[in-house]
């Protein structure tokens, strides 16, 4: 229990300081305090669909459909966590370019993403046989996982963005943020990533009894 | 009133309440794991 109370002390402290002090950057205003929130629910949609693809291939690996609902678990809560982020960033769209949604390079691939997952969960949906269904879902997993650095990470490089690209370092890999919000920002991503943590467990504990009770029931 | 604060108090809010439903369905999945064992 003690690292619950750690993580909601913890968590409750970053949102208190993220609202307490000064803009993390001046020349945007208040708007920018989004950014605690934003940039580490993009991180935990990233680290979400890299651990749906490590249990992809564990599944190809051992055939333990366990791996499976891991996979399906983790990228769960990767889409949930891109829509979450996805949504705060058209908050800040709206205040600082005027538009919730202006098709900017970042949001038309975080949008790509979301098809393609997306479009995993309907595999998922549309085939019946167990086996069939995890062996397809963990190939689809991990061709899906391979778009995931090129979307985040390449394409809102390499084309004109509205996007800030300098908010944390810049192109010589110096950090741009100031100390304070250097600690904030860290102790954000630790407590999001501990959260994620969480919520997974308890998704994947939650998968373990429904199949008990589902090989109960036959 | 501030907005930065209306929007502290409601980010709280949600964070407690997220924190309050995670704990319950904690306690509640370790009943079932206990349950079935």
């Amino acid at each position: 229990m003690w690292w619950k109370t750690l993580i909601f002390v913890a968590m409750s402290a970053v949102i208190v300081l993220s609202f307490v002090t000064p803009a993390p950057q001046q020349q945007i205003g208040d708007a920018s305090r989004i950014f605690y929130y934003h940039i580490p629910l993009a991180w935990i949609c990233v680290i979400a669909f890299t651990v749906s693809m490590v249990y992809s291939i564990r599944y190809l690996r051992s055939r333990r459909i366990a791996e499976d609902d891991k996979a399906a678990d983790s990228a769960r809560l990767g889409l949930t966590f891109c829509v979450l982020a996805m949504l705060t960033g058209s908050i800040f769209a709206k205040v600082t370019w005027g538009a919730f949604w202006n098709w900017d390079p970042r949001e038309t691939s975080v949008f790509i993403l979301l098809l393609i997952y997306g479009a995993y969960f309907a595999l998922r949906g549309a085939v019946e046989a167990e086996e069939k269904r995890a062996a397809l879902a963990a190939v689809f997993a991990i061709f899906s996982f391979l778009t995931v650095p090129f979307l985040i990470f390449v394409v809102p490089r390499v084309m004109p963005s509205l996007h800030p690209s300098e908010s944390i370092v810049n192109r010589q890999l110096n950090f741009t943020m100031g100390v304070t919000v250097r600690w904030i920002f860290a102790a954000s991503i630790v407590c999001f990533t501990l959260v994620f943590l969480w919520i997974f467990s308890l998704a994947r504990r939650i998968s373990v009894i429904r199949r008990i009770q589902m090989e109960q029931e036959l | 009133m501030d907005g930065n604060y209306v929007t502290l108090i409601v980010t709280l809010a949600v964070w407690v309440g997220l924190f309050i439903f995670l704990v319950r369905l904690d306690k509640k999945v370790k009943k079932l794991e206990k349950k079935l064992k």
